[in-house]
């Protein structure tokens, strides 16, 4: 039993993002029927496992074969309950900006939060962004070389909180998982040009009073609502 | 054939400590069987026999003790427990016998007759009567009941007695049937022993972090000597004890960074206590982690969290998470700090250094008051901004220094430039150690020394200017700081933290981590007042030198040539090291040696964790990231220009931009 291309870029994106939904899945393997083969196929292949962990369609996660299949070096394990939510909401982000013209006319890249937890190191309470973008300096677009912070907001923090965050991301000159002392350098070129934020309507007055907060820094900070779908 | 020491004339001098004691045997036998040894053999099994013939019926005929000695004897060995420790559960039974006599004496009708006082004699053979009478009419339960009271504590002190009486013998060499038996008896001890302490590791709410009486719980003992406690029991140390220097030694994988996370929230838990009572200041825990790396980065996580669990408002992650500032340093001590970032030659090069020093001083003294920022110091590094500035407030002097050393300020701009793009924001910040409970500070000391170095000299100073305010009680310590000690000598740092009042808590994998040179290094084990706690490691030897010794008796035994030891030998004392250097190198994970005057503590250490973080802080929870990540200054960095317009592709996906 082989794995279509297509669909095992849905497995790699399904890895990556900790879990999906099948209505994700879907859009990702161009159809419900579609969706529900690719996810039989892998279940067979012992590449993932699927439940329904809340209301509407039901959750795949990747296994540890599965991840072994795809090449990432992640711990296999079941998505969590109180996360759901919120990896619904960054994978709707990641689906909708990666079907953007503009996305795939740059071939750009979406480095997701496990990848750079898995080697920033386990155990980290160090805020990562939920994932990065990355232009490529030949892109034909004008933010080509860029790369970008992505925040899911889906539920409020406090505005301190937030803006303190916001202004790490801006700040930080150094990869995550880089010798301190690269981190942030004064004076260095920032890691990220710039941080989107993709809000729910609950997040959105502590993101925009967050915001408000950084001063020049805020010309940086792009606000918009989460896509349609992403909350569950 | 059994030894039997007991018939010896050991000569102990009564000042054996110190030297050597004298040694003298003796045969045990009478001479008049001498030259009978048939007859000598005969009379020694006949009376064994009849010995054994009377202890059997006494034993017997007082079997509810003999059951409760044995009983306590076995549970001592089973456990490894001190005979004290029996001894005290003797003692415990007492209430119980004064209760039965009471009742014995207020209650006649059951007991028979007799004034009180006979009544009350009587009642231990009158409990043994009726428990046998019970017994032979078969009500067994009954017969134990009636026994109990008198029967328990005695059994129990009986037992107590046995049990020391073979430790004694053992201990002496003695016991057994061959000279290994005590050898064999003391490795199987200690793994009874270390049960024990991780059976009562094991027991939920057995070790809290602070006792009732204010001690910082570090574990469970397994084996003291010359100290308090044992077996069994918590092991614990004063608060003060953490307050003074401590040296800790242990290989990677043996459980420091444990047992260092069980001391630094017992300081803190026990700290905060003690400032809730009015009864000292706050405790500031500052930790230099001189190793760096992904590791570092993790134990600092769990540091945060198990500090939190222990009641510190705030855990502060140096220079990832926070930053300090080096120019909140009084302008003379900014200049000295500054000049030592710098490394410098000597020789002909020690022009070059006055130079620099002249150059940094008038920068940081300049009439506009000491710079706020790197950037502004940068900046004053500037002949011609200098000597307008200078000139200004009428210090001719200074302007005729300035532009005498004209040609030196392009060289030390350079090199501050530099240094301070390698230094990174840590020391650039806005913030100060009494800004948080704790401080985790990570020294790059394995990738990039260099660094390391100058941030270690920088943080000891902002440190020792913190700690001359008075305001905390601090304990600095510091992980494998030999790393980053070149330019400061660890036992300097101990010398000033001493005459500041600070703690210090130096931990490193060996002995030769400690510090550069063997002076160096006694230095620090030897002034290390807290005590000295020793995980395994190669080699122990010289902490066991700086332990002491003790008197030890030492039992030799004449070999009869047939396949067994005679029954004669020799005692004599000796003294020997207190701490044991080959149970140190046969520690398992998670044990620890606690040296403290010349007494030794072997620790079961308690795994300390904190909660998981959760994904959101409770409501009326402080959060543990009180600082926001690495605090700059608003002017610096310059605010890049706005990125371009993306509107393209993010209204595309997402709709229209939130202003």
């Amino acid at each position: 039993m082989t794995l279509a291309v297509r669909d095992a870029d849905a497995l790699v994106f399904a890895a990556d993002m900790y879990g999906i939904q099948f209505d994700q899945l879907a859009a990702l393997t161009g159809g419900d029927r579609s969706a529900r083969a690719a996810a039989k196929r892998w279940r067979d292949l012992g590449y993932a496992e699927t439940a329904r962990l809340t209301e509407g369609p039901a959750w795949l996660w990747v296994t540890r074969a599965g991840l072994a299949a795809c090449g990432r070096e992640y711990q296999a394990r079941k998505p969590a309950l109180p996360q759901l939510a919120h990896i619904r909401a960054v994978a709707a982000t990641r689906i909708a900006l990666e079907a953007t013209g503009a996305y795939r006319q740059a071939s750009a890249f979406w480095r997701c939060e496990r990848r750079i937890r898995a080697r920033h190191g386990r155990g980290i309470r160090q805020h990562l962004p939920d994932g990065e973008v990355h232009w490529p300096d030949s892109a034909p677009v004008a933010w080509a070389g860029e790369c970008w912070a992505i925040e899911a907001e889906v539920t409020p923090k406090t505005v301190a909180r937030t803006t303190a965050i916001m202004r790490e991301i801006l700040t930080r000159t150094g990869d995550y998982g880089c010798p301190a002392a690269e981190a942030a350098v004064p004076g260095g070129p920032p890691r990220h040009a710039r941080a989107l934020y993709l809000c729910s309507p609950a997040a959105l007055t502590t993101v925009l009073n967050a915001r408000a907060l950084l001063g020049p820094l805020a010309a940086r900070i792009e606000v918009r609502d989460l896509p349609p779908g992403a909350q569950l | 054939m059994r030894h039997r020491p007991h018939s010896y004339a050991v000569e102990v001098p009564s000042s054996t400590f110190g030297r050597v004691a004298g040694v003298r045997a003796m045969k045990r036998e009478p001479d008049r069987y001498a030259r009978h040894p048939v007859r000598r053999a005969l009379a020694r099994g006949l009376w064994r026999l009849l010995g054994l013939a009377v202890l059997t019926a006494v034993a017997a005929a007082l079997a509810p003790v003999t059951l409760a000695a044995a009983a306590a004897a076995a549970a001592g060995w089973w456990r490894g427990w001190p005979p004290r420790r029996l001894y005290t559960t003797a003692a415990w039974c007492l209430p119980m016998t004064a209760a039965w006599l009471a009742a014995v004496a207020a209650w006649p009708a059951r007991v028979g007759p007799g004034g009180l006082w006979l009544r009350a004699a009587a009642a231990p053979y009158r409990a043994w009567l009726a428990s046998w009478q019970l017994a032979a009419h078969g009500h067994l339960a009954a017969a134990v009941v009636a026994a109990a009271p008198p029967a328990v504590p005695l059994g129990v002190l009986a037992g107590g007695l046995a049990w020391q009486y073979r430790l004694f013998r053992m201990r002496t060499g003695a016991g057994g049937l061959t000279p290994a038996a005590p050898a064999t008896f003391d490795s199987r001890l200690w793994r009874r022993q270390v049960r024990t302490a991780k059976a009562l590791l094991a027991a939920p709410g057995a070790l809290p972090l602070i006792s009732r009486n204010g001690l910082v719980v570090t574990g469970a003992a397994i084996r003291s000597v010359r100290h308090r406690g044992g077996p069994g029991r918590a092991a614990a140390i004063p608060y003060p004890r953490l307050r003074s220097h401590q040296v800790v030694i242990g290989s990677t994988g043996t459980g420091k960074t444990t047992l260092l996370l069980r001391l630094w929230a017992g300081f803190m838990a026990a700290g905060l206590r003690r400032y809730a009572a009015g009864a000292a200041n706050r405790p500031l825990l500052v930790v230099l982690d001189c190793k760096g790396g992904a590791s570092s980065r993790k134990v600092a996580d769990r540091t945060r969290r198990v500090l939190r669990d222990a009641g510190a408002r705030s855990t502060a992650i140096w220079p990832d998470e926070a930053s300090l500032s080096l120019w909140t340093l009084p302008p003379g001590q900014l200049v000295t700090t500054l000049l030592d970032l710098i490394e410098h030659g000597t020789g002909g090069a020690a022009y070059y250094t006055d130079v620099m020093e002249a150059i940094v001083s008038l920068a940081v003294s300049a009439p506009c008051g000491p710079p706020v920022c790197s950037a502004d110091f940068l900046a004053r590094l500037d002949p011609g901004w200098l000597a307008a500035s200078y000139a200004a407030s009428g210090d001719g002097a200074a302007v005729t220094t300035i532009r005498s050393g004209k040609r030196g300020f392009e060289d030390v701009e350079l090199r501050f430039r530099a240094l301070w793009r390698r230094l990174g924001a840590g020391l650039d910040g806005g913030g100060s150690f009494g800004d948080a409970d704790a401080w985790y500070c990570v020294l790059e000391g394995t990738a990039e020394g260099a660094v390391a170095e100058a941030q270690a000299r920088a943080l000891t100073d902002l440190l020792a200017h913190y700690a001359v305010s008075g305001q905390r009680e601090i304990l600095l310590a510091v992980d494998e700081f030999s790393a980053v000690s070149r330019r400061l000598p660890i036992w300097r740092l101990y010398e000033r933290a001493r005459a500041l009042g600070l703690a210090v808590q130096v931990s490193a994998q060996s002995w030769e981590g400690l510090a550069d040179t063997d002076d160096e290094r006694q230095r620090i084990a030897a002034t290390a007042e807290g005590g000295i706690w020793l995980l395994r490691t190669p080699r122990p030897g010289p902490v066991s030198e700086l332990a002491g010794t003790r008197a030890y008796v030492d039992t030799t035994r004449r070999f009869a040539g047939q396949g067994a030891w005679a029954g004669d030998g020799m005692s004599r004392t000796r003294l020997v090291p207190v701490l044991d250097a080959d149970i140190v190198r046969q520690l398992d994970v998670g044990q620890a040696a606690y040296v403290y005057r010349g007494g030794v503590t072997y620790v079961q250490v308690k795994r300390l964790t904190g909660r998981q973080a959760a994904l959101a802080p409770a409501a009326g929870d402080a959060p543990t990231m009180p600082l926001p990540a690495v605090a700059v200054p608003a002017q610096w960095p310059p605010v890049p220009p706005p990125p371009p317009d993306a509107s393209e592709v993010l209204d595309e996906a997402f709709g229209a931009r939130h202003e």
